[in-house]
């Protein structure tokens, strides 16, 4: 393994093509046990001509490189124009106040650099370290914006050129950290370069229209003019609920009738839409739980209602906003008495955390409350009035905690205690774990972003890490005869470990699959005639 | 104007401009608008053993209508273990400057301690504090120069460091080792801190006094660095009252008539002047989010 090259900041204005850093397989963090990982591969020639993928070689954005100086000057110019809003106190209210601080206050002293998996994974590329694309958008704000900037340049380090290159290599950066602020967690300062990252996502979203596409453009405006991410509309709802009552009597021979838009429920559940696509046993479950247990609750039918992403919590206030305000809206309508968001880490923190103060009096936390599916599930399952038999579950567990939930929310112990509860082996725990859990490498939209060559960077470099920790935890069980069980409340989770599974071939080396936390509990369900979860369908 | 004279206002003004420029700057940050929830757990205010495991009110069902309580002992004693103990620094900084900085930044508050007893020994004669402002003064020299001389070192030779590391921040570690050398030089050319003391009864009594050069240089070093650093990245430890206390820890939701949904319902009428295709162009916050329709409100 060679030790990787030092990339200075001005290397990020260098002309052509020729990416900053070429990633080899052997470079990346190694892994305790073999796997089937494919090497890296070039991005296709004719990807080449097309697009730039002059950062590192990877890229999620099928924009056209600009053909003429004009173009590229007008792209430097919306940058600048949009950098001056995103430091403006009404144009970017929401987060000015510790950007600013971010921006001003960091003293360089690295020791967020090894809380970040994708510093790690990438065997410490340095353009991969918190600190980098933050002290390029510094240099930039010091030397167009701020006093000592102008007067004193290289003095204080403002001395970065400004170009197209530049401005796309920033870009692409802010694709290269999963905003799971671990960096910010241990920051002596309290200074978050993830939030930074998230923030030069939005000025190109917000002023230039740019961001990658399967959060804007299939994304968000997707869901608020479609009605869900995936492409789902109102009347695909109601045949989506048909398919899962089908699947509930097939899998456990209950015929239950799940409830929509049923004005007065207790409670609307929300779930990821992509739940219903691509492991429509999650909400299933999900529905055979509530119904043992005497719930009384609804899916919406509305737009926007029966998809519980929101994007906007990436890379733009604005979109954020709108589907929060989408989201409470409908409750309100309905007369429920709160929301709970089923198992997906990001809509968890959106709409009980981000979002509360982007709405307006009248849906206001304490007005419309907002809260996780985990902890009532844990009241399900230590209440008694469903019956869980342990040995159902008689193989070993261990469960990544997702980022939004967990280091973001502060809910960490409800989904332990469901599954000691339910599993007859004890609780194998990641290490580290809990709030100081690992990113499984999917946030903050990589999981679901795939255009071009991005997938395979997302599955080489920022899933590895997470990789590392479960070959670690299994260590001693790894034969294929064993299998073996990752639980992950978060769809977006779900996604990555999918793929990542799947890219080093942990199933059919190692019988790893992964599945949700709801599906662990719908196992044990001791009045089941057989086994909910299929280890083979897992994979 | 004679030199004692200048060094005397030197004295009033530098700590004028501390005081004014360093209170401006936390009004302004205080004053800037309230920013969206964005916290991370472990938040030390957090009930008993949730603090320690980082979990959050959040985790009960029903929280929104539970009383919660607080613990801002806690927030202090976390805050006061990072201010004097650099916990995170010690615990997960791999490039060994822990000690460096610890022996930094205690030759500065060590430093502040030496004046306080400096103006203590002008107001009351107690034979003991002669000898107490010796070790004091002596040890925050000390370790304030090997701090900031390591950390400069130590900057310029890691690869981890260097590349981040710019002119200026050279310029402030050295011009912090310069007041604790200059410091050292005129305790050790007189034996004693006297000459110092001397020089902060002038600045009390408004009354000129010539002291060793050694001493002047000292202090002209020092109330330069005092002006300058309410302009730098140096008076970070103001920063970190407000990025713990209105990020990593503000952990409180909105309840409809607060303080806080008040401000909320200001900050939503602010123009959200974007100029990406799908921001309506002339609209405030809230209605930016309360259209969805966007093409039809742009034709």
């Amino acid at each position: 393994m060679s030790e990787p090259k030092i990339i200075r900041f001005k290397d990020m204005a260098r002309a052509g093509d020729e990416p900053l850093v070429t990633l080899q397989r052997d470079d990346l963090m190694a892994l305790p046990a073999p796997t089937d990982e494919p090497s890296l591969e070039s991005p296709k020639a004719r990807w080449r001509e097309a697009y730039d993928f002059s950062l590192d070689g990877y890229s999620d954005f099928d924009i056209p490189k600009p053909k003429t100086r004009e173009e590229e000057e007008r792209l430097v110019r919306s940058f600048l124009s949009g950098l001056e809003k995103l430091f403006d106190p009404q144009s970017n209210w929401p987060f000015v106040k510790i950007l600013k601080l971010s921006m001003d206050y960091c003293v360089r002293c690295q020791t967020c650099s090894e809380e970040c998996h994708v510093y790690l994974g990438s065997g410490r590329q340095e353009i991969y370290r918190p600190t980098y694309r933050s002290e390029i958008l510094r240099r930039i704000y010091q030397r167009y914006f701020t006093p000592s900037g102008k007067l004193l340049r290289s003095f204080v380090g403002a001395d970065i050129e400004l170009n197209y290159k530049t401005v796309w290599r920033l870009l692409e950066l802010s694709y290269r950290c999963n905003i799971c602020r671990r960096c910010a967690q241990v920051c002596p300062v309290g200074v978050d370069n993830a939030l930074i990252a998230r923030e030069i996502r939005k000025l190109f979203s917000q002023e230039m229209g740019i961001a990658a596409k399967e959060l804007l453009k299939k994304g968000t405006r997707q869901q608020l003019q479609v009605g869900s991410s995936t492409g789902m509309n109102p009347a695909g709802l109601k045949d989506i609920v048909e398919i899962e009552e089908d699947l509930i009597y097939e899998k456990t021979g209950k015929k239950i009738k799940i409830p929509v838009d049923q004005k007065g429920a207790d409670i609307l559940l929300i779930h990821n839409a992509g739940e219903f696509m691509s492991w429509p046993e999650n909400p299933a479950a999900f529905a055979i739980l509530f119904d043992a247990a005497g719930i009384s609750w609804t899916l919406s039918s509305d737009l926007v209602g029966y998809d519980a992403v929101n994007y906007g919590v990436w890379f733009d206030d604005v979109e954020l906003a709108r589907i929060a305000l989408r989201h409470v809206t409908i409750a309100k309508e309905l007369g429920v008495k709160k929301i709970v968001v089923g198992e997906c880490g990001h809509a968890h923190k959106a709409i009980c955390v981000v979002a509360d103060r982007v709405l307006p009096s009248d849906l206001s936390l304490s007005e419309v409350p907002r809260e996780s599916c985990l902890p009532l599930l844990w009241e399900i399952a230590k209440s008694g009035v469903v019956q869980f038999d342990p040995a159902r579950n008689d193989f070993p567990v261990t469960l990544h905690d997702p980022c939004n939930i967990v280091r973001l929310m502060g809910i960490v112990q409800p989904q332990r205690e469901i599954v000691k509860r339910v599993c007859q082996q004890p609780l194998r725990e990641l290490s580290p774990n809990g709030v100081r859990n690992y990113c499984c490498g999917g946030g903050s939209g990589f999981a679901i972003m795939d255009t071009l060559n991005f997938a395979q960077w997302r599955k080489a470099v920022s899933n590895r890490t997470k990789v590392k920790q479960i070959l670690d935890v299994f260590q001693d069980v790894l034969e294929p005869g064993i299998n073996k069980y990752v639980t992950a409340p978060c769809s977006n989770c779900k996604g990555a470990l999918r793929d990542a599974i799947d890219y080093y071939g942990l199933w059919d080396k190692y019988h790893i699959a992964y599945g949700g936390l709801v599906d662990l509990m719908v196992n044990a369900m001791a009045d089941l005639p057989q086994p909910y979860i299929d280890f083979k369908e897992e994979t | 104007m004679s030199f004692e004279w200048l060094m005397l206002l030197l004295g009033w003004v530098s700590a004028a401009l501390f005081v004014t420029v360093s209170a401006f700057k936390m009004y302004k940050v205080a004053t800037s608008p309230l920013n969206l929830r964005w916290e991370v757990y472990p938040v030390p205010h957090e009930e008993g053993e949730r603090r320690h495991y980082g979990g959050s009110y959040m985790e009960e069902v029903d929280w929104a209508k539970k009383p919660r309580a607080d613990s801002l002992v806690a927030e202090f004693v976390e805050m006061g273990t990072e201010i004097f103990l650099l916990q995170r620094v010690r615990r997960y900084n791999p490039y060994g400057i822990w000690l460096l900085s610890m022996a930094m930044h205690w030759g500065l508050y060590l430093g502040v301690g030496l004046l306080g007893l400096l103006v203590v020994e002008n107001l009351v004669a107690i034979a003991a504090l002669a000898m107490l402002t010796n070790i004091v003064g002596v040890v925050a020299c000390a370790l304030g120069t090997i701090g900031a001389l390591g950390l400069a070192h130590k900057r310029a030779v890691d690869r981890n460091l260097n590349l981040y590391t710019a002119p200026i921040d050279y310029f402030n570690l050295l011009l912090i080792a310069a007041i604790f050398v200059l410091g050292l030089a005129s305790w050790a050319a007189a034996g004693s801190f006297a000459g110092h003391k001397a020089y902060i009864g002038s600045v009390l009594t408004f009354k000129p006094t010539t002291v060793p050069l050694l001493v002047s240089l000292t202090f002209l070093v020092f109330e330069l660095f005092v002006i300058y650093m309410p302009f730098s990245k140096l008076i970070h430890y103001f920063a970190k009252y407000f990025t713990y206390h209105s990020q990593l820890w503000d952990d409180a939701f909105k309840t409809k008539g607060s303080p806080t949904d008040k401000k909320i319902t200001e900050q939503l009428a602010y123009p959200a002047a974007w100029s990406a295709p799908h921001i309506v162009p002339g609209k405030s916050w809230l209605e930016q989010a309360q259209n969805t329709n966007i093409e039809s409100e742009k034709k």
